[in-house]
């Protein structure tokens, strides 16, 4: 719904920022099982693009179409205005991070970051100075010598970035650049990996089922589901306003009813749901109509929790605390509704034991501002 | 009596597992190793058995004598350095030979799909099901001036007049490297259907043509095959007796042939004992260095 659309009007000529690597109508088959459905996308130089989705949506596939490995079965592919179709893995200005970084085993670290350059025919000297520059970049000037098997799984990390920023590509591939780190490693490596990416000023593709590692690393997401893009936009985009249940609902948690328009106004929207006594306001209009099955959608953070009735005619729900989750900087209480719905609710814990005064079994009241949802027609 | 009294009164229980192997290499290779070496440093004798005793008691006196003439005969008769350098020769023209027909091989088998790899490997290993004899005699068969081969040469017209290729050192060599065949085979492919393909893909990605990714990335990681694929041929050829004996014809000179000689013809078992003993260390050298890459290459994996 909301997926970019392309204009065809630089086809042949040279790609300006906007669309520098353009992926026209891609489809991927395999022995007639369809991996990726006719995908348009364009990114933008210098841009960190991240394919979200969970496993067997197509995002591996895709990336493989644009390293290489795989041919797309009809499509095109072009980068900096060069159409990639037909070229073999070794010719494209494209390099990869591999999933669990295929590191050379028999190679040192030096040897490693050094492969590509050595394909490419440079003088000694021009390598030495090179694998230099990128052991510096990602400070393992000290870790040289060693083999891979002698180094942690984040130094294991960066020699891969290394290898693969190493000849400069045009293009960098990342394949779920932290799927072999602990979860602590991960945010720690997430940002020294988008800061080493920014420094080199690569533009960079990376495909990850992981949507908080999406959303700290990539300054736009696709997300894809069954062989199909469903949104694209920046991370707080996507979050905010999803076009479809699928997106609202993969990213992030959130409350979603079905109900019907009840009111159709021009700047406001009124919409019944069997799962909730009070209608729901919506401040804004939509371009639906009365009587239109909808959905709708808030997310746990926007609504609002207390013992007291609030004041609003709309957007309100009464119900009885069933299960409280303890996170620490927040709570989330579950809380059951007459209509069998569970309704979540964040509570930010800004005072020490704020949470205290609301416990299991307690009658409260949720609520959530006229403009804090949003309406889903797909 | 307690239960700590018994445990010491029988050997613990892994003791009857460890042994089995011990046991098995004392009764089968230390006692007759020791025997082949006693005999080594007799001297021939007109006797039942063929040869002298080396610890005498005479007179209260415990004598040990090592006569050496055996192993200096070795080293100054050029028949026996010719045998030698000879079977060297041919074993490892012979394992460089199953090597080039071996990798390609087990490449091949390696990268089939997982349910076609094992009727591969299946039709290697089959003909060893077969009698060894049986397989040397077939070989016979083919290469003779009559046989399979030369018949079908005459026919295509590619040849005019039989090809003298049985009774050759030619012949040995087809017959050696054919029988070894799945000696190499075998280690190689189980090094190589273990690579990462991911490997292979990083090279492409980092630029490196097929032709030079196999080069930089398969080839060094199969070294250990490589290793285990030539020990395996090259140690049991070098004291090959039967294929020289019945493919290679009276020019394939190897030691195996030159201790038949002796230990049958000659029935001159000290020094037979000592062309055996002789072989024995010279194969020591590369099951030593074998060994030694194997054990660097755990070491490595276990770091």
């Amino acid at each position: 719904m909301a997926t970019e659309q392309l204009n065809g009007t630089t086809q042949n000529g040279k790609a300006g920022t906007e669309d520098y690597l353009r992926i026209v109508d891609v489809r991927k088959e395999f022995d007639g099982f369809v991996a990726v459905e006719d995908t348009d996308l364009s990114i933008r130089k210098g841009e960190i693009f991240a394919l979200l989705g969970g496993s067997g949506c197509g995002k591996s596939t895709l990336l493989r179409c644009l390293g290489g490995f795989e041919t797309p079965t009809s499509g095109k592919i072009y980068l900096d205005g060069q159409l990639m179709n037909g070229l073999p893995p070794y010719e494209r200005p494209i390099n990869m991070m591999f999933q669990s970084y295929a590191l050379f085993p028999h190679m040192t670290v030096e040897q490693n970051i050094a492969f590509g350059l050595k394909q490419d025919g440079l003088s000694k000297d021009a390598i030495r100075k090179r694998v230099e520059e990128m052991l510096a970049l990602v400070q393992l000037v000290k870790l040289a010598k060693r083999k891979p098997h002698q180094l942690s799984g984040g130094q294991q990390q960066r020699v891969a970035l290394a290898r693969s920023l190493a000849k400069g590509p045009k293009l960098l591939l990342l394949d779920e650049p932290m799927g072999a780190l602990d979860k602590k490693l991960r945010s720690q490596m997430q940002l020294e990996l988008v800061n080493i990416i920014e420094t080199s000023g690569v533009t960079c593709v990376m495909v990850t089922h992981d949507q908080e590692e999406a959303m700290t690393m990539a300054t736009r997401i696709a997300l894809m589901d069954s062989g199909r893009i469903r949104q694209v936009g920046t991370p707080d985009e996507i979050y905010e306003s999803p076009t479809s249940r699928f997106a609202a609902e993969f990213i992030g948690s959130v409350n979603m009813f079905q109900g019907k328009v009840d009111e159709d106004m021009a700047d406001y929207v009124t919409i019944v749901s069997p799962s909730l006594e009070a209608a729901i306001y919506v401040g804004h209009g939509i371009s639906g109509f009365e009587g239109q099955e909808v959905s709708f959608g808030v997310r746990p953070e926007k609504v609002h929790i207390s013992k007291e009735e609030p004041p609003q005619k709309y957007n309100k729900a009464r119900g009885k605390i069933e299960d409280i989750a303890y996170f620490g900087s927040h709570s989330v209480f579950h809380v059951r509704l007459p209509s069998g719905f569970k309704f979540m609710a964040n509570f930010a814990n800004q005072q020490r034991w704020a949470s205290e005064g609301m416990t299991w079994g307690d009658e409260v009241w949720v609520s959530w501002g006229d403009n804090e949802g949003v309406v889903l027609t797909s | 009596m307690n239960a700590k009294l018994i445990g010491k009164m029988f050997p613990h229980p892994r003791w009857a597992v460890i042994s089995v192997p011990y046991l098995w290499l004392l009764v089968f290779f230390a006692i007759p190793f020791l025997i082949v070496l006693k005999i080594s440093f007799s001297r021939l004798a007109i006797a039942m058995p063929p040869y002298t005793p080396i610890m005498e008691y005479v007179d209260n006196a415990v004598s040990l004598k090592l006569n050496l003439t055996n192993y200096i005969g070795l080293f100054t008769d050029s028949q026996y350095v010719q045998a030698y350098l000879s079977s060297i020769k041919i074993a490892a023209i012979s394992t460089l030979l199953a090597l080039l027909i071996g990798y390609p091989m087990a490449y091949v088998i390696a990268k089939l799909p997982p349910s076609a790899r094992n009727i591969a490997m299946m039709l290697v290993i089959l003909p060893s099901w077969t009698s060894f004899l049986i397989r040397v005699y077939a070989w016979i068969g083919i290469l003779k001036p009559n046989g399979l081969l030369n018949d079908v040469l005459l026919k295509l017209h590619l040849i005019s007049e039989p090809l003298q290729i049985s009774n050759t050192p030619t012949a040995a060599y087809i017959g050696i490297v054919y029988c070894y065949l799945p000696f190499m085979v075998l280690p190689l492919y189980t090094n190589l259907v273990k690579h990462d393909h991911r490997l292979l893909e990083a090279a492409y990605d980092l630029g490196a043509k097929p032709w030079k990714a196999f080069l930089t990335i398969t080839l060094p990681l199969s070294r250990a095959g490589i290793i285990a694929g030539c020990m395996l041929v090259m140690i049991p050829a070098v004291g090959e007796f039967v294929i020289p004996e019945l493919l290679g014809g009276p020019d394939t000179l190897m030691i195996g042939r030159v201790l038949w000689n002796e230990f049958f013809n000659n029935r001159d078992w000290p020094t037979a004992s000592a062309v055996a003993i002789v072989m024995l260390l010279l194969l020591m050298i590369p099951i030593l260095i074998f060994n030694r890459v194997q054990q660097s290459e755990i070491e490595g994996r276990l770091t």
